[in-house]
């Protein structure tokens, strides 16, 4: 192809050729094109040095390139609309600037390029509503709490005083408003319960446990907890569990207790006569894979069932099977709803058969691991000690008169010794005495809240060198977060109100020192001294092990030097007790009197586990 | 104009050009050239206005196309925090290669305020001269633009007076 050919050519495909003189101007070769406004280049075009900056130099010196090009740039034209150029310097024997009008590779172009950026910004806005819904279920979380623990803190006087009230001379007649009272308010926190329950699932936040358990355990538990009303009603419960089933199994018996308690609970509302029956079995679509056991449970009840149109929906969220139910048998329509999402979490699935009038099958499958056999028994479950006759000095914190009423009548016969105070503060002002035996602990109180009191005491104890004080946390916060907060705040454990007298009284002995504090010595030392005192005393504790051993051995010499340091060293840090027993045990090593060295270990012993500093 | 893309460059310049705003998003190739003559201080001023496309993640913006600006405008998406970090970087890359020019900052989208993720703490942390516009309603577009040209002219009276 001629040169002039290929000029004839680049005009037919629509480029204005322009040649670079040596006098650096521009002059246009062949034909003009019809988009090419007239008039010198660097007048229709002035930016162009701005557009292909650096062609002077290519045209100069292209090393290994033939041609360079340009951005599109948009300018409007005679009649205002918009025109799409670009320019290509060549380089070769003659120095060419090829322009082009290319309105449908800029078309092209910006489709592609604006397809990219949809998609980018559709994902930063989902991106963006992610955050936003992250955001708005945390503030719903927190709305739960709050409102759960609004809830509950005013329930705990009612259901308390309720069960207070029951416990005096009543009339039939007022035992029987008791009874509605308290059965209305049992209600009242149960639907409280499921609806935490499922907006936790809701919201994700529900982890299953995986710990080791006894599925007979879990069956019966749960059997005997709806027994009392399944009894009251003339009903029948069984459980069978078949012998192929593991009995040993690893998962979150909680979970599946609550799952088997809803399905039983609902079987007994439903139920009028008959009988209710619990039966487990390996789930036969479901084949073993490893330690992993696929189980299927099935709640049979003879009640009035469920009509076929509605089976497939008793499992949504707040539906039952009629809208009657709600006002004929109560209930939130949760239950089983919680209880699928449960089952769900556990690898299974729920479902139901029912004839109406028959009666009906919830069936559903769970996925457990096979536990590793335990090496030994399992402990027995820590039953709480009885208060006895044990006087204790109870020091209660909470903000709500009512609830501290409460707390008061229900350990009004139990001889405990209370005093009370409003906030964490006085809280610890009173610790610091070292009298009392425990301390129960609201967590929200005005001045310093019982987190902040908690993590205060424990300090003074250490300082002091003191045994630590039982702890309850006694909050309305129900939540699992609520009890990790009271437990990493020191408290020794955390009791959710509303709070039966039962569960308190258990609490309590449970975590009442053997020995009261009214035994506490309190010793006062010099404040210089105080920081060293922890450790004095430890040392000292661990002379006890020694002493014992020491004497076990007939090692007289042990205890003598033991003694003698404990002479010499007890006065001087403000323990002039310690001194009197190191001098009764070195004189006692010197006379070889092993009856009397254990009378004075056994006095050393009770001394350190009681003594605080002041 | 310079910034991400997306965050209404092309409609700043409508709305100050042609009083248009389109609802329509349209993505910027290249380098669109727009003229606007306006009086600043009694004189009259020609602005040629450079809209670059905005950077992505299939471009980076051309710095060499601000060659012989007089200024620059850095425009932000109120409603994406990311568009500020973007702007910040873009400051500093047009600084390095082309020195300190004038340039205000413009966080827009003005009109919808209540889903900006750029807080206003985080844009007077840069301390530089800013404006909140909004190229739908036109709040603060003209102001942008105006003032924007007047920090030019002081600057190019500074440094005629400089010369002398």
């Amino acid at each position: 192809m001629s040169p002039s050919e290929q000029l004839d050519l680049l005009a037919t495909l629509g480029y204005a050729v322009f040649e670079r003189s040596s006098d650096e101007s521009f002059r246009l070769l062949g034909a003009a094109p019809q988009w090419l406004p007239a008039g010198a280049l660097t007048e229709v075009f002035p930016f162009l040095d701005v557009f292909l900056p650096d062609a002077e130099e290519f045209w100069a010196n292209p090393g290994s390139l033939s041609m360079l090009h340009s951005d599109f740039w948009t300018q409007t034209g005679p009649a205002g609309e918009d025109l799409h150029f670009c320019a290509i310097a060549v380089a070769g024997e003659r120095k060419l600037l090829l322009i082009e009008c290319a309105p449908h590779r800029f078309e092209q172009t910006r489709e592609f390029v604006h397809y990219a950026h949809q998609t980018k910004l559709a994902h930063d806005e989902i991106a963006r509503l992610s955050r936003e819904l992250k955001r708005a279920t945390e503030a719903k979380s927190e709305f739960l709490a709050r409102m759960s623990h609004e809830i509950r803190t005013p329930m705990n006087a009612l259901l308390g005083v309720a069960e207070l009230l029951s416990e005096t001379e009543l009339s039939d007649e007022q035992s029987e408003y008791v009874r509605i009272f308290r059965r209305a308010g049992d209600n009242l926190l149960n639907v409280i319960n499921d609806i935490l329950d499922f907006s936790k699932i809701e919201a994700g936040q529900v982890e299953l446990e995986c710990i080791a358990f006894n599925l007979a355990d879990v069956v019966q538990e749960a059997i005997e907890i709806i027994g009392v009303r399944a009894r009251a009603k003339g009903l029948c419960l069984n459980s069978e569990i078949r012998p192929e089933v593991t009995g040993r199994l690893t998962g979150d018996p909680g979970r599946l207790r609550q799952i088997l308690l809803n399905l039983l609970s609902n079987a007994v509302k439903f139920t009028d006569r008959g009988g209710i029956t619990v039966r487990v079995r390996l789930d036969q679509d479901q084949p073993e894979a490893g330690t992993l056991h696929s189980l299927h449970f099935t709640v049979r009840d003879t009640g009035v069932g469920i009509p076929p149109d509605r089976v497939s929906t008793i499992f949504d969220s707040f539906t039952q099977a009629d809208a009657s139910t709600t006002r004929k048998y109560g209930g939130t329509g949760l239950g089983l709803a919680i209880s699928k999402r449960f089952v769900e979490l556990m690898g299974g699935r729920i479902w139901a058969e029912s004839m109406p009038g028959e009666g009906s099958t919830i069936h559903f499958t769970a996925r457990f691991d096979v536990a590793e056999a335990a090496s030994k028994s399992p402990a027995p479950k820590a039953t709480a000690p009885a208060l006895g006759n044990r006087t204790l000095r109870i020091l209660l914190a909470d903000d709500s008169d009512d609830n501290r009423f409460l707390v008061r009548g229900y350990l009004r016969d139990t001889g405990c010794v209370i005093d009370e105070v409003k906030n964490g503060a006085e809280v610890v002002e009173l610790f610091r005495a070292g009298i009392y035996d425990m301390v129960l602990m609201d967590a929200e109180m005005p001045v310093m809240d019982g987190y902040a009191a908690t993590r205060a005491m424990r300090a003074l104890e250490k300082e002091r060198a003191a045994p630590e004080t039982p702890i309850l946390a006694l909050t309305a916060h129900a939540l699992k977060e609520a009890r990790d907060r009271s437990i990493e705040a020191g408290c020794t454990d955390h009791l959710t109100k509303p709070i039966t007298k039962t569960a308190l009284l258990e609490a309590i002995g449970r975590y009442a020192p053997v020995q009261p504090a009214a035994d506490r010595i309190p010793v006062t030392v010099e404040s210089w001294l105080k920081p060293v005192i922890p450790a004095y005393l430890e040392k000292r504790r661990a002379d006890v092990q020694k002493l014992r051993v020491a004497l076990e051995q007939s090692d007289y010499s042990t205890v003598r030097t033991l003694g003698h340091q404990m002479a010499g060293s007890g006065g001087g840090y403000g323990f002039a007790q310690l001194t009197k027993i190191g001098e009764m045990l070195e004189e006692s090593a010197l006379a070889e009197d092993a009856a009397r060295i254990r009378d004075g270990i056994g006095e050393l012993d009770r001394y350190l586990m009681n003594v605080v500093t002041e | 104009m310079v910034g991400a893309f997306g965050v209404g460059k092309t409609s700043l310049v409508r709305r100050f050009v042609d009083s248009i705003f389109d609802e329509r998003y349209l993505t910027t190739i290249g380098v669109k050239i727009d003229r606007k003559d306006v009086s600043v201080n009694g004189k009259s001023l020609t602005l040629m206005l450079w809209d670059l496309a905005g950077e992505d993640d299939l471009a980076q913006l051309n710095v060499s196309h601000l060659r012989g600006a007089s200024g620059y405008i850095l425009v932000a998406d109120g409603c994406r925090a990311s568009t500020l970090e973007k702007a910040a970087e873009l400051q500093q890359r047009v600084t390095e290669a082309l020195g300190p020019l004038p340039f205000v900052l413009v966080v827009n989208k003005a009109d919808l305020r209540d889903q900006w993720e750029v807080q206003g703490k985080q844009v007077a942390e840069y301390g530089w001269p800013t404006f909140e516009t909004s190229a739908k309603t036109g709040i603060g577009v003209e102001e942008m633009f105006l003032g924007l040209a007047v920090t030019i002219i002081g600057r190019h009276a500074e440094r005629e007076a400089g010369d002398q």
